[in-house]
């Protein structure tokens, strides 16, 4: 296989390498708030705990990539309010509010976490160093997360296949439009108000990433996440060739 | 490995040959609702999707009995179909191979591309306990009986025609090959791979036929009086042809017509079809801007194999390996398939059907 140098003292190398660490920063703080949110809906109290327990992890990998960054002097931008994590955040507060626990997961812990998994993985291969060490380990505690949700979801699947399917695939579109319209070649939305200044998806060559690749490999952690709940292909398939591209 | 219970008989393993068909596939999917996206959008995503079932497919017999399948799309993108990928191509196959059986299928058929792993024994996926077909038996059977029924129709004799096999030493191939040698004035064999062509052929020459072979199609060509196509290559000439040559395309791509347009009295059809005329619906049903055939409810003839298969009970693996498609499976398959009242299709090409049709 064909080994890709980065040269890291390149200003244009930093500039990618800094959005990166400030997109992953921004959407752990997302998911941060997202099962803090997620704790109040719960009225289980292990479940509860459980979500508090989710909270604080992302929290954990949250300060350990702005460490990282602090640490190579990666000026990082954290904005929560940028259009695409505000759009997605807002989403998982209108099934909150109602105290929908189940779309919550399904958002936070499917849709999310099949994003950061697949990520995670393909960035910090691509990095290589202390960056690939980190992204890893928080991508396989993300894994764990993704873990646990399909579990859980294949058990509420199988109390009421239809009703089920329907809820999600209204999800799906709720949620999985906007990581689309994020996630495309082409900045579909217009700018996220994270990265620092044009779009880093024309800069990723810099580290031997493309955001085809990226949001290929994504699609298919989701795809596959989607499989293993029981979501019948027929179903899935139809709601993947629908999304924004 | 989780099983369901769908209560399936069947399922269809393929994937597509073209970005057109893709496109048409998936802005179906999308609605009208919808911007159509361009094939530039969808190869960005297309071989990242995990296999999957995309409709199912059931069929009645006039004999009353129905069976219901999967169809499920291993998603390798056609630019793909090459030996460059053949590691990842196996590995989708495999893949679509076990969501098979996590949906509880007892019997799969591979078609295309993915009969491979079936016809180069990779794999016979033992270890789920399915029944596995190539379905090449009835793709042959719908050849042959094809070529049979168009000499018939253009008052010639069987035994007086020399037949050219291009793909000889595929497994269809050395079906319609071993069916052929005895019937006809003899082979002509053409195929890439010179020893194992050479071998097939020394193997027919021993048994007392007539046979030529070559790794040249233009050698053999001028000689024959049918071609019989079944190779899976989009380069592929014909030329030197006599002029009344009757010529069953059965390969992938079809494009041999688009060579012949000088040769008006070639009477070429796409073969190794089939007519279901008692109920093929697909649900859902995609067909309306995907179906490109000039009549109703055509089928390849590997998926009506493992039709006939369900509906017949015979959870087997009817036809798996290269080279072991004998004359009485051939003529045992295709008495099926009269039974469930589907019949050979008929003659058509990229022109539309043949004027008598």
């Amino acid at each position: 296989m064909e080994t890709f140098q980065i040269d890291f003292s390149l200003p244009e190398v930093q500039s990618v390498v800094s959005d990166i660490y400030s997109q992953a920063i921004t959407g752990e703080l997302v998911g941060m708030s997202n099962f803090a949110a997620l704790a109040g809906t719960i009225d289980d109290p292990h479940e509860k705990m459980e979500a508090v327990e989710h909270a604080d992890s992302e929290r954990k990998h949250a300060e350990g990539f702005m460490a990282y960054a602090r640490k190579a002097g990666l000026p990082v931008n954290i904005n929560m309010e940028g259009a695409y994590w505000k759009r997605v955040r807002r989403q998982f507060l209108n099934y909150a509010d109602k105290n929908d626990f189940i779309a919550c997961v399904i958002i936070q812990e499917v849709m999310l976490e099949s994003f950061a998994v697949s990520m995670y993985t393909d960035a910090g291969k691509a990095l290589g160093g202390e960056s690939e060490r980190l992204f890893l380990a928080i991508a396989d505690e993300e894994r764990e997360h993704l873990e646990h949700s399909i579990d859980l979801l294949k058990h509420e699947l199988s109390k009421d296949p239809v009703g089920f399917v329907d809820k999600f695939e209204e999800i799906h579109f709720n949620c999985m439009n906007i990581l689309s319209e994020f996630s495309a070649t082409t900045d579909l939305g217009g700018h996220c108000g994270v990265c620092h200044g044009d779009c880093m998806k024309e800069s990723l060559h810099h580290v031997g990433l493309e955001a085809a690749t990226l949001r290929g490999n994504a699609l298919k952690l989701y795809a596959s996440t989607l499989d293993r709940i029981g979501i019948p292909g027929e179903k899935s398939i139809v709601w993947i060739a629908k999304l924004p591209a | 490995m989780d099983r369901q219970t769908t209560g399936l008989d069947f399922a269809v393993i393929g994937h597509q040959d073209n970005w057109a068909n893709i496109r048409s596939l998936i802005n179906i999917m999308r609605t009208d609702a919808l911007e159509a996206l361009p094939v530039s959008k969808i190869r960005e995503v297309y071989d990242y999707i995990p296999p999957r079932a995309i409709f199912r497919m059931h069929v009645t017999s006039p004999l009353g009995m129905t069976r219901s399948g999967l169809y499920i799309e291993t998603f390798i993108a056609p630019d793909k179909l090459t030996a460059d990928h053949l590691r990842e191509n196996i590995q989708k196959v495999r893949d679509a191979v076990a969501a098979t059986y996590r949906l509880g299928i007892p019997m799969v058929i591979l078609g295309g591309f993915t009969s491979l792993l079936l016809e180069g024994n990779i794999d016979d996926f033992r270890e789920y306990g399915m029944a596995v077909t190539t379905g090449n038996t009835l793709t042959a059977a719908y050849v042959i009986k094809g070529i049979e029924k168009a000499v018939r129709q253009e008052g010639k004799r069987l035994r007086d025609c020399r037949v050219l096999i291009i793909g000889a030493t595929g497994d269809i191939g050395m079906a319609c090959t071993n069916y052929l040698k005895g019937k006809t004035k003899g082979v002509l064999l053409c195929a890439r791979n010179r020893a194992r062509l050479e071998r097939f052929g020394r193997r027919i020459e021993n048994e007392g036929h007539e046979v030529k072979w070559s790794t040249r199609i233009d050698e053999l060509s001028g000689s024959a009086d049918i071609i019989i196509s079944v190779a899976s290559s989009s380069d592929i000439g014909v030329s030197h042809l006599k002029g009344d040559v009757i010529i069953c395309d059965a390969g992938y791509p079809k494009n041999l017509e688009e060579k012949l347009k000088d040769h008006p009295s070639v009477k070429l059809f796409h073969g190794g079809m089939g007519q279901l005329h008692h109920g093929y619906l697909f649900d859902p049903d995609y067909t309306t801007g995907f179906y490109r055939y000039p009549a109703e409810h055509l089928g390849h003839g590997c998926i009506i194999e493992v039709i006939l298969l369900a509906l017949e009970n015979r959870l087997e693996n009817y036809t798996i390996g290269k080279g072991n498609i004998s004359e009485e499976k051939i003529e045992e398959i295709y008495a099926l398939s009269l039974k469930h009242g589907i019949t050979l299709a008929p003659f058509y090409n990229g022109n539309g059907l043949w004027p008598d049709q």
